[in-house]
């Protein structure tokens, strides 16, 4: 660390951190490190006090946690220690037509979400740029963004009367149409749009202020110039905004795709019930039904590591892939 | 150029746009609105309400007096709010300090717990293994469990660190010249001059906190401890009727309680939603204004 000489002018002289004028003699190399050392502790002690509770809480809640999925490698006994059976849950889990259906819904509900909910919050984000009165704008954006900040079982509430086949809104504007009522919600054909549509409901409004923040950070002069040009509101939405904002899609783009196996957890399992699970259980409820429900607990651990790994790997491609494309990481 | 300029075409797709704006933002507020006035209405009329509805037909109170008389409904809510301010709290105070820390570019081992802290980021073990840990550390049925997850969110925490280090490094120098000590420093000087950022933080938490409904279910066993969200949860998702009526009084209140349990539902919702709104305004104030900023930073 190239950082570290310049410490010393940080320190405060008066505190006797400066090696006595008693000690004229030149220093040895040990008794220096020893000396550094001995400023460090001084200077740091304090910030390392800060630092325990939090390295504390890593420590406990994240990396004990990281030790205690070794289950996924042994058979979990309720009396004595676990036995070592190596890969046997995980050879169980791809044995099994559940494992591989739920996979299978994982991967389209995060194909999905990519291809219709994606795009939701840039049209978005264009749209309120067009809008001219600022008050209008404000009161547009702040709608929309309110169900971001609403839960998955407010918003699961929310579904269930609005999509009711009795008395909910959706069914009733059908009815306009003379189209007979449907059950949205227990239907295998329809539960996968209510989940693309939920998301869209709840996170396009908010998704779209980060492009919005973009496109505010455009230079003014670059539309001023496609103006004279004689550019129309089109092709200044093509020509400028839109090659504008090009570094912000390709990042949430890639983080996107990076999040591919969490195809959403707290939406599926609020939005879930017995009729069309088997359509929409992924990775994530398939865990808490093996584990929490069934006492399944190496099997459910296998799951749940199966998907960490694989997820790790995405974000971690990601990450590198969007650091080499547009100089920005996903952290 | 100007007004003057626009041709009727322009003036069409102005409307266009500006009409579907209005339409996102019917849709998004409607559904809510209609639970609203469906809470408020007289639970007889209720069975015939329209979807659309967004005034009260007829009015009335009895729906929120009988959701706020509701030992179940009130334990919520007290454990709700017990749970997210004190877990704010020691979310807040446990990020600033360790942002105040690693924000110290010349701190002995930064690197090292940068890289610690982003490995958690990246790789989760999944839900049984956190769940063994709190049971092994006899945390299950304590609140503490569900206080201490997530107590410091390494994405908040990331957010902290670049406003701490924005903090004008004179400003720290001098202070430290002064004989301040690491604390005073961070007490004094940085809080003071990253409000905002803290007051964003703060309230991520706040809202963290009053939507998180799975660990509690996990952790806490005693139907007493629930907070309000899985109160919700068992009441509107898994349709379990006893969870607000009661188990006896569901008997003796068969008539009245089959008549309103769309009014219950949609009362019990806002009741949910409320303490949301009600920060609503300061979320927008801060959080969008920290997020523009954020983004036009890169």
């Amino acid at each position: 660390m190239a950082g570290t000489e310049q410490t010393s002018t940080g320190i405060p002289v008066k505190n006797g951190n400066v090696p006595r004028p008693s000690g004229r003699r030149r220093l040895s190399a040990g008794e220096m490190r020893r000396q550094n050392f001995g400023i460090k502790l001084r200077k740091w002690w304090p910030y390392y006090l800060m630092l325990l509770p939090g390295l504390l809480y890593f420590g406990v809640f994240h990396y004990f946690p990281i030790w205690q999925a070794k289950l996924a490698f042994e058979d979990f006994r309720i009396i004595g220690p676990n036995v070592w059976v190596g890969l046997k849950h995980f050879q169980t889990l791809f044995a099994s037509p559940v494992f591989l259906n739920v996979l299978f819904n994982t991967l389209l509900i995060s194909a999905m979400k990519i291809v219709f909910v994606f795009p939701v919050p840039i049209f978005l984000a264009l749209m309120i740029n067009e809008v001219r009165g600022s008050n209008l704008r404000r009161f547009v954006q702040s709608a929309i963004y309110l169900p971001h900040f609403l839960s998955w079982v407010v918003i699961a509430g929310v579904f269930i009367a609005a999509l009711s086949p009795s008395d909910g809104v959706v069914n009733e504007v059908r009815g306009w149409v003379g189209l007979a009522p449907e059950a949205f919600m227990t239907q295998s054909g329809s539960i996968r749009w209510v989940i693309v549509f939920s998301e869209i409901w709840r996170s396009a409004g908010w998704d779209s202020l980060l492009y919005f923040a973009a496109i505010m950070a455009i230079d003014p002069q670059l539309y001023d110039a496609a103006e004279m040009d004689g550019a129309n509101r089109w092709q200044k939405i093509i020509f400028v905004t839109l090659p504008g904002i090009t570094p912000t899609i390709a990042t949430l783009f890639i983080l996107n795709v990076g999040l591919f196996m969490s195809a959403g957890f707290d939406q599926v399992f609020n939005l879930s019930n017995d009729a069309i699970r088997d359509q929409i259980d992924i990775v994530d409820t398939y865990v808490y039904r093996l584990g929490m429900q069934s006492g399944q607990f190496s099997l459910a651990t296998a799951a749940g590591l199966f998907k960490g790994i694989i997820g790790m790997t995405l974000i971690v491609a990601a990450h590198n892939l969007s650091k080499r494309l547009t100089g920005k990481g996903v952290w | 150029m100007n007004r003057s300029n626009r041709t009727a075409f322009e003036r069409i797709e102005q409307m266009i746009i500006v009409s579907s704006l209005l339409l996102m933002v019917v849709v998004t507020v409607q559904p809510v609105l209609n639970l609203l006035a469906i809470s408020f209405s007289d639970p007889a009329q209720v069975p015939g309400m329209s979807g659309l509805a967004i005034v009260p037909s007829g009015f009335s109170l009895d729906v929120w007096s009988l959701l706020i008389s509701h030992p179940n409904v009130q334990r919520g809510l007290l454990n709700s709010v017990f749970i997210s301010l004190s877990g704010t709290l020691l979310n807040v105070t446990f990020t600033a300090l360790m942002a105040w820390a690693l924000s110290r570019p010349d701190l002995p081992g930064r690197r090292l717990w940068f890289v610690l802290v982003l490995v958690t980021v990246v790789f989760e073990p999944g839900l049984i293994p956190d769940y063994f840990v709190v049971r092994e550390l006899g945390l299950l049925n304590s609140y503490w469990s569900v206080i201490l997850f997530k107590m410091i969110n390494a994405w908040y925490l990331i957010i902290l660190i670049r406003f701490f280090e924005e903090v004008p490094k004179e400003l720290v120098e001098a202070a430290e010249l002064d004989g301040a000590n690491a604390f005073q420093i961070l007490w004094r000087v940085v809080l003071p001059l990253t409000r905002s950022a803290l007051a964003t933080i703060t309230l991520f938490y706040l809202v963290y906190h009053w939507n998180e409904f799975l660990r509690p279910m996990i952790y806490l066993n005693d139907q007493g401890m629930w907070p309000l969200q899985v109160v919700l949860r068992q009441f509107v998702v898994e349709g379990d009727k006893a969870a607000i009526v009661g188990a006896q009084a569901m008997n003796n209140y068969e008539g009245a309680s089959q008549i309103s349990m769309r009014a219950l539902k949609a009362g019990m919702i806002i009741l949910t939603i409320a303490p949301i709104l009600a920060v609503y305004p300061l979320i927008l104030k801060f959080f969008t204004k920290g997020t523009m900023s954020g983004a036009l930073k890169g």
